[in-house]
């Protein structure tokens, strides 16, 4: 029987659209297989390093404890969230197909593109979630360290006799600017979109390699790489460093990676430097951007993949 | 009940594409069937002879090389072909964190199912499978029976008119192979389209209405089971209560007719082991 004949006998079915409640379904049943995995006690490991970072240390000037604090936890925050996104996208894809769950899932009214934006979302959620808990965490333990530090300085000038307004004024500044500000969920926000960007990027290596363990390797390499972003540009641009050949190899590396040092506004965070609103929306162009270019390939190489 | 087949499947050939160690392998060759609405359809063929291949081409989950197939009409290659089916692949794995409830929950929902129908709709089914007492367990903790006919009941959930069955015995017990087979047969009383596949071929047997035997993806014999296995020159009689002197007469009988009749073997008939298994399981059970 023809393909013609066979839609002329065609009985009707509703054409399956790209559907949000679908996405959200799978999505959620993602977030629900990771927490039960327990993938959350990253949690608690970084509340205790947050308490830990914000009272172990008896330092030296406020500025400097300030800092401390907000370096390693952010650092910390910036390791677990790509670490968290590439291992669990690196596992469900894989997975899925090892167990043949997505068989039954495929098999239903379900199009590949809504699965693949169920996993990705789910993913997303949990790191989004766990960050959201961890910034609060950050900024409970920064605002009470940032007042007691205050009172700490104040109290010794006081004994030193070096409390003139003046100098109380200069230190109430730099403490409010080393501080709980509005920079710091800027820097959370920044560490969310890197990670999405890496989460992509392992999900469509998922698709392509065979292996979980490959999957993972590759992703940290594109991640390191994608770090050096503007020395690869550089070395491109100066063709008197190099032969046709490594540049062609530079411009393909440059063509697959993303810029991720455009995420890098940690450390001026930390530095206590303004981040205006202007870099924040550039930034999250930049990872929408990027998140809908690798999902969209992503998308056409699981569209063609035989399971 | 609609003339459209419930699957048709035309000149399908599956090549798999080679690497560079290993040649392309061709899975299924130039293969042709049709199953009708409302009847139980088993393909049967030794491991590696295309059964999964050809199912995994009708689901839509693996491309055709030549031909094509379709569900109800609707080309499988078009997502919109998988309202009207369920499928249970062999050895079946859930998010082993999800409860059975959950589960079919999840794969109702995936289906457009929302609120008090989904939840009536999976109870229904967890009943039906007889999973209620373990609806609130993990299905980390199932045992293969119940992965099997919770799989089934995924199958289910959004009411198909053709259900698709890679393997379903496979690795169940007698008792739960048993079951599954008697929901297959109340599928087809539901007018449920079944297209099975099993390596048991005592159990195809009982449940199909038509066969279909493959060997190196090719289809080697098709028809209804009763004209693929009856032996057309042999009769069978069973009786019951038969004395020696009834049976001396019927041989006196056979061996006076000309034209070559004999009787070629006579004797209690034999229950199966599988039979016997069941009733001896079932008699510990009540004492």
């Amino acid at each position: 029987m023809s393909n013609a004949t066979n839609s002329s006998i065609a009985e009707k079915q509703p054409r399956v659209r790209f559907s949000p409640q679908r996405v959200w379904t799978l999505a959620m049943a993602t977030v629900t297989q990771l927490v039960r995995m327990k993938i959350l006690a990253f949690l608690v490991v970084f509340c205790l390093l947050a308490v830990g970072a914000g009272f172990a240390f008896s330092v030296i000037n406020p500025e400097q404890q300030l800092n401390l604090l907000k370096s390693v936890t952010l650092g910390a925050l910036q390791i677990f969230s790509i670490v968290i996104g590439v291992v669990s996208t690196a596992l469900l894809l894989p997975k899925d197909m090892e167990d043949r769950t997505l068989y039954t899932i495929l098999s239903k009214p379900v199009p590949r593109f809504d699965y693949l934006l169920g996993k990705l979302l789910g993913v997303l959620l949990l790191i989004g979630g766990g960050l959201i808990v961890m910034d609060a965490v950050l900024s409970l333990i920064l605002w009470l360290r940032e007042s007691m530090v205050f009172e700490d300085v104040v109290t010794r000038m006081r004994l030193e006799k070096m409390d003139t307004p003046e100098a109380v004024a200069q230190v109430r500044e730099i403490v409010a600017r080393q501080g709980l500000t509005w920079n710091l969920h800027w820097a959370v926000w920044a560490i969310f979109l890197k990670a999405a960007v890496v989460t992509t990027v392992s999900l469509l290596l998922s698709c392509i390699a065979s292996s979980t363990l490959f999957t993972i390797i590759m992703t940290f390499c594109i991640t390191i790489i994608g770090h050096g972003h503007a020395l690869i540009r550089e070395f491109f641009f100066q063709p008197h460093l190099s032969s046709a050949a490594s540049r062609v190899a530079a411009l393909l590396l440059a063509a697959i990676c993303p810029d991720l040092a455009q995420f890098d506004i940690v450390d001026s965070v930390v530095n206590g430097e303004i981040v205006p609103w202007a870099a924040v929306y550039d930034i999250t162009g930049i990872a929408a951007l990027y998140v809908t270019v690798y999902l969209f390939v992503t998308h056409l190489l699981f569209v063609e993949k035989e399971l | 009940m609609s003339d459209t087949p419930a699957v048709s499947v035309n000149h399908l050939t599956k090549v798999f594409k080679g690497t560079l160690v290993k040649g392309a392998f061709r899975a299924v060759h130039d293969l042709s069937l049709t199953v009708k609405a409302g009847e139980v359809y088993g393909i049967i063929g030794p491991n590696g002879s295309g059964k999964s291949t050809t199912m995994k081409v009708i689901l839509g989950l693996l491309k055709p090389t030549e031909g094509d197939t379709s569900i109800f009409g609707v080309p499988s290659s078009e997502v919109a072909s998988r309202h009207s089916v369920g499928f249970l692949p062999e050895n079946p794995y859930f998010y082993k964190h999800l409860t059975g409830r959950e589960t079919l929950h999840f794969y109702g929902s995936l289906c457009g199912m929302r609120g008090a129908k989904l939840k009536e709709r999976a109870s229904e089914m967890l009943e039906l499978t007889g999973l209620e007492d373990a609806a609130s367990r993990r299905v980390g903790g199932y045992s293969k029976g119940m992965l099997q006919r919770l799989g089934l009941a995924q199958a289910l959930i959004h009411e198909p008119r053709l259900l698709v069955l890679d393997e379903p015995t496979a690795g169940v017990d007698p008792a739960g192979s048993r079951k599954i087979r008697d929901l297959i047969i109340e599928f087809r009383s539901r007018g449920i389209t079944v297209l099975v596949t099993s390596h048991l071929l005592e159990q195809m047997q009982e449940v199909c209405d038509r066969v279909g035997i493959m060997a190196h993806g090719r289809m080697v014999r098709e028809g209804r089971l009763e004209d693929l296995i009856a032996v057309e020159n042999q009769t069978e009689m069973v009786l019951e209560n038969a004395s020696p002197e009834l049976l001396a007469k019927i041989d006196a009988l056979v061996k006076a007719e000309s034209g070559g009749t004999k009787i070629l073997r006579s004797g209690h008939p034999r229950t199966t082991l599988e039979r016997l298994f069941l009733e001896a399981t079932n008699e510990a059970k009540k004492s």
